[in-house]
């Protein structure tokens, strides 16, 4: 079975406030994409959509070619993992696990196997008695995450599954998870707010903001080269400039030429130039002016008063010294820089 | 010396008890002592002090045990039957917003309705004559008699309709303290709504299901109007009982004892379920001993643990 997943112009309305505009998207099978944008932007509604808990005002969702936006969620066999974990408070590990298996009337023995390697795979295989509440976060969402793979779902949805975590136990169970996804080949939705957690998993980036779908890409594309403006500012830092374009060529505010790398983008807001990207030497002829410093270990990062802008640049640590407030600098821009479009948000007359 | 500190430490921990176990014993303790001693109290002018009279008229006497046993499943049944309407109604109510919008206001209506308007309310539809058989008989359909009825039909339906309301409220209160994402786990597990209701919602909201259970149970149990109104005459419940036995006989004693045992009756389905809860919070306490608590050391090495079963 095609185990790909489309959606095709759906929108919902809650009341009089539209939660997703026309929304279009393609998931291949076995791919891991992630909905990346700001709260309320429509990303979580589009994903419990998806897993049948939110009943779209219009449009369809179909997995492979079978329609399945009217289809109960329950019948749906897609595995839904949650920010609040969402374990059933009442029932220990293996009866979490077990909860799906049992539903499908799978037999006991068959499904204590499947459930014992479950908890073996997130590596919670002496903690089968417990009851959630007697386990820390990250072990709750690992139970959470076999509750969902053990039913061999044909779509896994993640909820901002590692925000409730802190720092250490995020990445550790994020690379656990990737390399689950990877193992199983599980087409997944990741739902997340967190730019770098996007990048770090995703085979492909969605940008939403505002109930609509702003561009989508790999993220090494939408890093590097985003067609918006609100992509090159949510994905990282970036200093957006307006320059003077004339074919490919670009003069910058202060007198630094390079070359534009897409000089036919429409309705131009500028060129994007990553804080990492720019040259910075000590000058005491140089047009900038640093204001501020501060060291990161592994780099520094400096705000650059030129030109009567305020540039972030980021100079990789190591080696360099470390430029003082006040000092006079020099800033080199990269050979090619990528000019950003205006994003257009889909008019209410459209609906 | 150290029997002077004593006695300051005794008055003062006495001093700070007062407050509250003060406000027991006066409105509490008091009048339920009273009620128990005036049972034992002797009628006529050469009465013993104390006698065991009134509660050998109230065990010698099937009129009143036929009461006893009335009053209880006057407790009972209209316990069961809101209970029978109130959980699917509680469980309705958590499926989306506009039902928890339409059954909420529904259910609120009869709060607002005092037992004895409810009463006379159910007088008037299901009498012999009421609303309801005028409506029926001419399309030829009868009713069961429902008012006076030997079973006390009416009476119990009547309790309903304040006790239905009263039970949606806590137990629906307590559905709803489940989180959304946790019946949303259950639906995309595989999970129809009667196996969430069965197996999720049911036993969560045990706590607020018993409390209604129990203060439903044990207000049925002493109610006085609806009965007396709607009730058959023969068995009569003790509450109608108490007040023809002291307001028409006088025989107080009687009225004493039988409060007593309506108290008892109370007081031991409380205990019951207290100790109830209390065995299971035991099974809990054990499972959770043998699972352990979560420690860095614990969770590496359970089989430690298994060793040293105490």
């Amino acid at each position: 079975m095609d185990k790909s997943l489309s959606i095709r112009q759906l929108v919902k309305d809650f009341g009089t406030t539209r939660a997703l505009k026309f929304v279009d998207l393609d998931v291949p099978a076995g791919s891991f994409t992630t909905l990346l944008g700001p709260s309320g932007c429509g990303k979580t509604t589009l994903l419990r959509a998806v897993a049948g808990i939110t009943d779209p005002s219009s449009g369809e969702i179909y997995l492979g070619d079978r329609r399945i936006d009217r289809v109960m969620p329950e019948k749906r066999n897609f595995g839904l993992v949650f920010q609040t974990y969402a374990l059933f408070p009442h029932m220990s590990v293996e009866k979490n696990i077990g909860f799906g298996l049992e539903m499908r009337r799978v037999a006991k023995p068959d499904a204590q196997r499947r459930v014992q390697a479950a908890l073996e795979l997130v590596g919670l295989g002496h903690l089968a008695k417990r009851l959630p509440r007697q386990l820390s976060g990250g072990q709750q969402q690992r139970v959470a995450l076999a509750r969902a793979i053990v039913i061999e779902p044909d779509v896994l949805l993640f909820d901002e599954p590692l925000s409730n975590l802190d720092a250490k136990l995020r990445d550790g169970l994020r690379e656990d998870l990737r390399e689950l996804q990877r193992q199983f080949g599980i087409t997944s939705i990741y739902v997340t707010h967190d730019q770098s957690e996007a990048m770090a998993l995703a085979d492909e980036i969605v940008v939403m903001k505002d109930g609509e779908i702003v561009e989508r890409g790999t993220p090494v594309d939408l890093y590097r080269r985003p067609a918006y403006r609100f992509t090159a500012e949510f994905l990282g830092l970036t200093n957006v400039i307006a320059a003077d374009i004339a074919g490919s060529r670009c003069l910058l505010p202060w007198g630094a030429e390079t070359r534009v790398e897409n000089p036919g983008a429409k309705a131009a807001e500028g060129v994007a130039i990553r804080p990492e990207d720019i040259g910075i030497t000590a000058d005491p002829e140089g047009g900038g002016v640093v204001t501020h410093a501060v060291f990161m270990g592994a780099s520094t990062h400096y705000n650059v008063d030129i030109a009567g802008l305020n540039l972030r640049v980021v100079a990789a640590g190591g080696q360099a010294a470390i430029l003082e407030q006040g000092q006079r600098v020099n800033l080199t821009p990269p050979p090619a820089l990528h000019l950003l479009q205006t994003f257009a948000p889909m008019r209410e007359a459209a609906e | 010396m150290s029997k002077g500190i004593n006695t300051v430490r005794a008055s003062t921990i006495a001093l700070l008890l007062l407050p509250g176990v003060g406000y027991l014993v006066l409105f509490f303790g008091l009048p339920l002592a009273r009620v128990v001693l005036g049972s034992f109290a002797g009628r006529g002018k050469d009465a013993p002090l104390a006698t065991l009279d009134a509660w050998q008229q109230l065990f010698a006497n099937p009129v009143y045990l036929d009461g006893l046993w009335f009053s209880l499943w006057l407790g009972v049944a209209p316990t069961l039957l809101s209970l029978a309407v109130s959980l699917p109604l509680s469980a309705l109510m958590q499926a989306n917003e506009s039902s928890r919008r339409f059954f909420g206001s529904l259910y609120r209506i009869p709060l607002v309705v005092p037992g004895i308007v409810a009463a006379f309310l159910v007088l008037v539809m299901l009498d012999r004559g009421g609303m309801l058989m005028r409506i029926l008989t001419p399309l030829g359909l009868g009713l069961p008699k429902l008012v006076r009825d030997p079973v006390g039909l009416g009476a119990i339906l009547a309790s309903s309709w304040k006790t239905i309301p009263f039970m949606t409220l806590i137990i629906s209160g307590s559905m709803a303290a489940i989180s959304k994402d946790v019946i949303a786990a259950a639906r995309t597990l595989g999970a129809s709504r009667l196996v969430i209701l069965l197996r999720i919602q049911l036993p969560l909201a045990r706590p607020g299901i018993t409390a209604a259970v129990l203060l439903s149970f044990i207000g049925s149990l002493g109610s006085f109007v609806i009965p007396n109104l709607l009730g058959p005459t023969y068995p009569l419940p003790l509450s109608v009982h108490m007040w023809s036995e002291g307001f028409q006989k006088g025989n107080w004693p009687l009225v004493y004892a039988m409060g007593t045992l309506l108290s008892v009756m109370s007081i031991a389905v409380l205990l019951a379920y207290y100790f109830l809860i209390g065995f299971l919070n035991r099974g809990e306490a054990e499972a959770q001993r043998l699972g352990a608590r979560p420690r860095a050391g614990a969770s590496r090495a359970p089989e430690a643990l298994n060793a040293n079963p105490a």
